[in-house]
């Protein structure tokens, strides 16, 4: 039998292991959203189009910069992360229609033309912004409290937001008729143009829908971190190795991926030394890889 | 004559419309801007009046683009404003001081060959700069062994730099921790200390004389942690915070890690529940790095601020912002600034010293045991021997009026010894 005071504190160490699993959770939960956010407009452009754009980290700096501009002329930061998306549509599709559309016969130089371009872009907000880093403040700023807990609301609104977008991306992919469309032309041009479907219109929207994920992902970071011109590099390496592990190919692997990368990368410091975790979030990735080389999923396109 | 060839061949070339000299003086603005990296020509500021006695000629190599061009721009800035303000005065010995820059691009490999180009084709006499200790470790043998030429290191550092004719005007670790940390554990009676750090020199050997520090007040380090620059998540390190009952945490994470790192602090109530932050690298350019809750009681150490009460600085500054009208490079301690500016003048006091004799020994010697009167936080006085300099130390707290940051100083000590060497 216990006695009272032994089953109180007994009771009390298992409320302290709960808030911690709750808060870990939660901790993990949110990186692991940013990680899907960013990853997502690689993935559909990677998966839907054969194309690895190395300048996504560069899309997902302008859509932070978009807001940074809003925020510098005065103009709310909630109307910036709205037009984030918007902007970098626009500027994707610009860019499909120039250059992108150029590369599809030869995805390496793909890859190489893709590079060039986020360094210009990189750069040039270096110039911008003078070297200097940027903060920009939450719309939401602060902190919500269950029982003991503090949780910071602006990751509450990514997290969700994350679902949000995830959901809709599924649907529009899967359900709506652009989307089968837009599989088609993937599955096979050819004959998706014999159907009457104007498949170069078709890549430009992919790529804008792309570009628009990649921006609204960095409207919606930037407040978490500073503004630099780096801010997208940080999270490109990662994102590649999402993709990969996920799977090219499908819109389910690239998120599966990234919340395997995110979660760990998140996790191991809790485990291990700091130092350490960055390299062996890697090497987890590179070992899974090598038992399935074709990602988590290995089914054909969507 | 120089200039009157330059413009026959802008007249020789009228359909261009654009003059080679505006072309240049176009490129370098966008280089000095850190638009490219302007590293083939270098800069020479020569002052108005005649140099018949010869003039001392100053290098200097900081950083004007790169990562580090913020702070590179403002060494470049100080380092243009004290010497007008020599040369208006009358110059050294009755020799004008010139100026010429090379840009080290916060890139050791590029500096190198740079900083050669000083010694060896531009002869100068000193070199001042250097910002990242990577950087310094990288161009002080160009300088001091092969190029036999006097280096002045102005930045804020880990200390242990004793190589003979290389002067260090910053503050050292003893300088920023002992005033810090004795005033965290007595006065405001904090002492489980937690110090979360990026992974590089400086945070590893200040982190290792804090310790001492920190110890010998009767502290704790609850734990010391080093995290990759550009980490992202920190989660893990705001539950060690917690677990640990920290209630001081000494960061030495710096940008781009630094943003998710106190953000996350804040976020978890660090500060809310009476836990004290404290950073001795925080200077004005970093108010507006932070939001400004998140800045708010913030702890720095540091050999000057803006608000520091001196009739002097107060006049310095002035100037400053006189010549530099709205620049967005400010005369700050944090990026080496306040170094920049205790390097020229104690250059120009030894140089008076000798009475004109630039030969680096007999600088040197002056040099040692120099003594400047005035600077930004107060005067300063070199330890014979040491090439360290004793000077004004100042913690301040960061307050918050309306959503506007500011440093209030809270408590002076004079003449903090480097304990370097």
């Amino acid at each position: 039998m216990l006695k009272a005071g032994e089953l109180r504190a007994g009771s009390f160490n298992r409320l302290v292991i709960m808030d911690f699993g709750v808060k870990l959770a939660f901790d993990l939960l949110a990186f692991t959203s940013v990680m899907v956010l960013i990853v997502l407009g690689l993935g559909v452009v990677a998966s839907m189009m054969g194309i690895f754009n190395f300048a996504h980290g560069e899309f997902v700096l302008l859509g932070a910069y978009t807001v940074f501009i809003f925020h510098e002329s005065g103009l709310p930061i909630w109307a910036g992360i709205v037009a984030a998306p918007f902007v970098l549509a626009l500027f994707g599709a610009a860019l499909e229609r120039s250059i992108i559309r150029r590369f599809y016969a030869a995805p390496i130089i793909a890859m190489l033309g893709t590079y060039a371009i986020g360094l210009v872009i990189r750069e040039t907000v270096r110039g911008l912004l003078g070297g200097h880093y940027k903060s920009i403040p939450e719309p939401l700023p602060g902190v919500f409290t269950i029982g003991d807990l503090d949780f910071s609301i602006w990751r509450t609104v990514i997290v969700i937001t994350t679902l949000v977008v995830i959901a809709a991306s599924w649907l529009l992919l899967t359900r709506t008729s652009i989307g089968l469309q837009i599989r088609g032309s993937l599955e096979n041009p050819a004959l998706a143009r014999s159907c009457g479907i104007a498949t170069p219109r078709l890549y430009t929207l992919t790529f804008a829908f792309g570009s628009a994920l990649a921006g609204l992902a960095g409207a919606l970071i930037v407040p978490l971190y500073q503004l630099s011109a780096d801010i997208g590099l940080r999270f490109l390496v990662q994102a590649f190795l999402s993709v990969m592990l996920g799977g090219v190919g499908t819109f389910e692997g690239p998120v599966l991926g990234a919340t395997a990368v995110g979660a760990t990368a998140a996790g191991l410091p809790w485990l291990v030394i700091p130092v350490l975790a960055d390299p062996l979030v890697f090497v987890i990735a590179l070992v899974i890889v090598k038992f399935r080389p074709q990602g988590f999923i290995t089914q054909g396109r969507l | 004559m120089t200039s009157s060839k330059e413009e026959k061949s802008a007249s020789g070339a009228p359909a261009r419309g654009l003059s080679r000299r505006q072309l240049l003086s176009g490129a370098s603005a966008l280089s000095a801007a850190g638009w490219i990296a302007g590293t083939s020509g270098g800069w020479l500021l020569r002052p108005n009046w005649a140099n018949a006695a010869g003039p001392i000629k100053m290098g200097i190599a900081t950083d004007i683009t790169g990562a580090i061009a913020p702070s590179g721009n403002a060494n470049w800035q100080v380092a243009q404003f004290a010497v007008e303000q020599i040369n208006q005065a009358g110059g050294v010995a009755g020799k004008p001081i010139e100026l010429y820059l090379e840009d080290t691009a916060s890139d050791p490999k590029i500096a190198v060959g740079n900083v050669r180009k000083l010694i060896q084709e531009r002869k100068v006499d000193v070199v001042l700069g250097g910002i990242t200790s990577a950087m310094r470790q990288a161009i002080k043998d160009p300088i001091v062994n092969r190029g036999r030429t006097l280096y002045i290191y102005p930045q804020l550092y880990e200390g242990q730099e004793c190589t003979k004719h290389l002067y260090c005007t910053g503050p050292t670790p003893a300088q920023q921790c002992d005033e810090l940390i004795p005033y965290i554990i007595n006065k405001l009676g904090k002492k489980r200390f937690a110090l979360p750090s990026a992974n590089y020199v400086w945070p590893q050997l200040l982190n290792k004389y804090a310790r001492k520090v920190i110890q010998a007040n009767g502290g704790e380090v609850v734990f010391e942690e080093y995290y990759p620059l550009d980490q992202p998540e920190y989660s893990a390190t705001i539950g060690k915070i917690k677990d640990g009952k920290v209630d001081c945490v000494f960061n030495t994470v710096i940008p781009p890690g630094l943003q998710p790192f106190v953000k996350q602090l804040y976020e978890s109530g660090f500060q809310r529940n009476g836990g004290v932050l404290s950073c001795v690298y925080y200077d004005e350019n970093l108010l507006n790095y932070h939001p400004a809750h998140e800045m708010e009681g913030l702890y720095s150490c540091l050999d000057y601020f803006q608000s520091v009460n001196d009739p002097f600085s107060a006049k310095l500054q002035e100037a400053y912002s006189k010549k530099f009208p709205d620049t967005k490079y400010l005369f700050t301690a944090g990026s080496a600034s306040t170094g920049m500016y205790r390097g020229v003048k104690f250059y120009e006091a030894a140089v008076k010293q000798t009475k004109g004799d630039l030969a680096r020994e007999a600088v040197s010697a002056a040099m040692d045991k120099g003594k400047i009167a005035d600077g930004p936080g107060g005067g300063a006085e070199m330890v014979p021997g040491k090439m360290h300099c004793k000077m004004n130390m100042y913690v301040a707290q960061c307050k918050v009026d309306a959503g506007k940051t500011r440093y209030d100083v809270i408590s002076k000590a004079n003449m903090v010894d480097p304990k370097e060497c």
